[in-house]
């Protein structure tokens, strides 16, 4: 039945009427069909001319709905950093570094500090996934009782030209482990102080993982 | 993207790494985007969903006790913040669910058919009442199972088949009437 007119006035009547004239009921033929079983006859569609016609008309009627679900939808570029950066304020991370130069004072966010730090672990080999944080007790506790110590910012885990990075690693199984701990420490330690002007640079490596090669 | 599965991701976020969960929002984002569209039928609207929804998820991550998926959890969130929009504003505008795919600049007849077909679709979509469109978003657009629309809407798996048939059914009649 390729007539359009045809085709409705058939669903409509097939939607409306309840029974087909062999006795089959409508609704389970469209559930049939909705499930993707369309193809899938029982003994009596098979041999049922009634059945198959209403069966069709369905598969026409349905068509359109699993094509517009296959049919891509691509979230707006920005949607991601957009939430990554109002993460970020919520995470309140402000504590700076802070190098006294000849021309002026430079401050770099201790954000920046960890993202760094985190990259740089990643791309030693055996480390699968590495996650960086700022290191609040851990830097008060060289930072003493002083006001610097108690202040938000000595919270960050950077402090003048020092900082405390906490890296939470997982490892490819059958690395050896403690190897690529230092191997990460070395690594962000250079890193750190070649990107970035920190020279005394604390890495703290917790390796809560082995991971298969397989991806999870 | 580092290849780590969720459980693994939420459990380093909920251990003081937000990196983790960034990681998380690149991963999803797209599906919460996807679900809220086809929900509001706006694109402002499902922007705005998707980001309230993937923040929200960051700061409600400590409850978040892993009896469901990551993906099971945004669902949810996505389809509460979606039906609290619905409600509030109401709105009968039809649908703009191809607002964003990219056109491919055939204007043959056939492309303007199947375009006209997708519209029709997504104008039935947006006539179902918001409890039928769930089920059929989640279940024919997101390929959930019964028992994961049910873990998503705390629903049960009887109802959701309840729920899907009727959405079928006017679906059908719907989609009948733009043919």
């Amino acid at each position: 039945m390729n007539d359009p007119a045809e085709s409705r006035k058939a669903a409509n009547h097939l939607l409306s009427v309840g029974k087909l004239a062999c006795g089959a009921d409508v609704d389970p033929l469209l559930e049939q069909v909705a499930d993707g079983s369309g193809g899938q006859l029982n003994a009596h569609q098979r041999d049922c001319v009634h059945c198959r016609a209403a069966i069709g008309e369905f598969t026409a009627l349905w068509d359109p709905v699993r094509e517009l679900a296959a049919t891509p939808v691509p979230a707006p570029a920005e949607l991601t950093a957009t939430v990554i950066r109002r993460i970020r304020r919520l995470v309140h991370d402000v504590g700076y570094t802070l190098q006294i130069t000849d021309g002026g004072a430079i401050r770099i966010a201790a954000c920046i500090v960890a993202v760094l730090a985190r990259d740089s672990a990643r791309l030693v080999p055996g480390v699968r996934v590495a996650f960086g944080r700022s290191s609040h007790r851990t830097l008060g506790a060289f930072a003493g009782d002083g006001p610097l110590g108690q202040r938000p910012a000595a919270a960050a885990g950077v402090l003048g030209r020092t900082a405390v990075v906490d890296l939470a690693v997982a490892v490819n199984y059958g690395m050896p482990v403690q190897d690529v701990a230092r191997d990460i420490q070395r690594q962000v330690i250079a890193a750190l102080h070649h990107g970035l002007g920190l020279q005394n640079v604390t890495v703290n490596v917790t390796v809560d993982d082995v991971l298969d090669n397989a991806a999870d | 993207m580092p290849e780590v599965d969720d459980a693994y991701l939420v459990s380093r976020a909920q251990a003081g790494h937000p990196d983790a969960y960034e990681f998380l929002v690149q991963r999803h984002s797209g599906m919460a985007y996807r679900v809220a569209l086809r929900l509001v039928g706006n694109h402002h609207e499902a922007q705005e969903i998707a980001q309230e929804a993937l923040v929200t998820a960051w700061e409600s991550l400590a409850s978040f006790h892993a009896d469901s998926s990551f993906s099971t959890w945004l669902y949810r969130i996505v389809t509460r913040r979606a039906l609290n929009k619905v409600t509030r504003s109401r709105s009968d505008r039809s649908l703009d669910l191809l607002d964003d795919v990219p056109s491919s600049g055939d204007r043959t007849a056939a492309h303007v058919e199947r375009n006209l077909m997708m519209d029709a679709v997504t104008n039935a979509l947006a006539t179902l009442p918001f409890s039928q469109r769930v089920v059929i978003v989640l279940h024919h657009f997101e390929g959930l199972s019964y028992a994961e629309v049910a873990s998503v809407t705390r629903s049960t798996v009887p109802a959701v088949r309840s729920h899907l048939f009727r959405a079928r059914r006017t679906l059908a009649t719907r989609l009948e009437e733009w043919r």
